[in-house]
């Protein structure tokens, strides 16, 4: 199997499985997609000049407020997409030990990720 | 500051809520729920950006990682209910205690476990201080299993990561060397993160500002933590840890006395 040399240089002698593959794929993802957003919500904070906001926008009113340019917007769906990103890779590491039937790790992963979502459901603070 | 936070945290697989909350509330008169919810979004930003390069270097033990998830998620979710059963003092005075325990006892261990084949969950990476490959099998599975499970409890109790935990039970019980270790404990401590940040988000208590450019400041400093974590010898790696786990005891006893938090 040949290894492309930019991937030889980091894993050095390591060749990544399909599930490495998709978390760091997924992880690479999220957090650049995340930083994107939080950079344009900070950009057009100072193009505003209005300075960083307090406070989250709630989700219903995430669409509206993003077609509006609100900075605080785009640094909120930032921060969802940052915070969103562990549940996706959890789901991506499913997806893959479903592909490879490794049947007792797709109920493991099935689990932790219906207790994270339950967490949320009935989560206090 | 974040950026510290980022280096420290994703080179020894914990993620530092409890420095974290009380600097924010003290030294920058954060509101204690906001303190947490940053510290929170913050320990998924290291945890992402960390496993990034430890995944690729194979040094994370996905399976073990989904497989310990389970208990200390479960383990969490219960902590809520075991809330009301125990003192919260109590519980903070021998969580330090505890603290001071296991790093006594990775102390007296002085280096790393001798990595052995067990035929379970077995893994192996490349360690660039010793310039190994290095091969391992899981031990002990189920006790590291329920002791996880009230490692996520105490987490969910005192609203701490456990990171702490995690580390010594896959380290010395487990054999797991400290490298794969802190690489799968990063992998676990996002699990649990994202979880109550969700929780935190939806309640209003996340500010963007202190936690944009907290996250921002942590996802720079933890692209160097694992460099570090990688390169250094094992036995470095666990001093600190240890220094770290008794700095982690002297703010929970803090706690319990009231004073800080």
């Amino acid at each position: 199997m040949n290894v492309p040399p930019e991937q030889a240089s980091v894993a050095r002698a390591h060749v990544m499985e399909p599930g490495e593959r998709a978390i760091r794929w997924i992880l690479l993802c999220g957090i650049a997609v995340s930083v994107a957003l939080m950079a344009a919500g900070l950009v057009l904070g100072i193009v505003r000049g209005a300075g960083l906001p307090r406070g989250v926008v709630p989700l219903a009113e995430l669409p509206r407020a993003l077609a509006a340019l609100r900075p605080a917007a785009y640094l909120s769906l930032g921060l969802i997409v940052l915070i969103g990103t562990p549940f996706v890779r959890v789901a991506g590491s499913l997806v893959v030990f479903v592909r490879e039937r490794d049947g007792r790790y797709v109920l493991v992963t099935a689990i932790v990720l219906l207790v994270m979502c339950l967490g949320v459901l009935l989560g206090k603070v | 500051m974040a950026f510290v936070a980022g280096v420290f945290g994703s080179m020894l697989g914990v993620g530092g809520g409890i420095i974290m909350v009380p600097m924010l509330s003290m030294a920058f008169g954060v509101p204690i729920k906001v303190a947490i919810a940053t510290s929170i979004v913050c320990v998924i930003a290291t945890s992402s950006m960390a496993q990034i390069a430890f995944v690729s270097r194979g040094m994370t033990n996905v399976r073990l990682g989904m497989l310990l998830e389970v208990a200390t998620t479960v383990g969490a979710v219960v902590g809520g209910v075991t809330a009301v059963l125990i003192d919260g003092r109590v519980l903070q005075f021998c969580f330090a205690a505890v603290l001071v325990y296991v790093a006594w006892q990775m102390n007296r261990h002085g280096g790393d476990v001798t990595p052995a084949r067990t035929g379970v969950l077995e893994a192996n990476y490349y360690d660039p201080a010793t310039r190994r490959d290095v091969r391992y099998g899981v031990r002990r599975t189920r006790l590291g299993f329920v002791l996880s499970l009230g490692a996520g409890n105490v987490s969910g109790l005192l609203g701490v990561g456990g990171g702490a935990f995690k580390v010594p039970i896959m380290n010395l019980l487990m054999g797991v060397p400290l490298k794969a270790t802190i690489a799968t404990s990063n992998l676990m401590i996002g699990v649990t993160a994202a979880a109550s940040a969700a929780i935190f988000y939806g309640r209003g208590y996340m500010d963007p500002y202190y936690a944009v450019p907290a996250a921002l400041g942590i996802l720079v400093g933890a692209r160097l933590g694992p460099r570090l974590a990688v390169r250094l010898s094992a036995r470095a790696l666990g001093i600190i840890f240890q220094v770290v786990l008794l700095v982690f005891a002297v703010m929970m006893l803090l706690r319990g006395l009231g004073l800080g938090l």
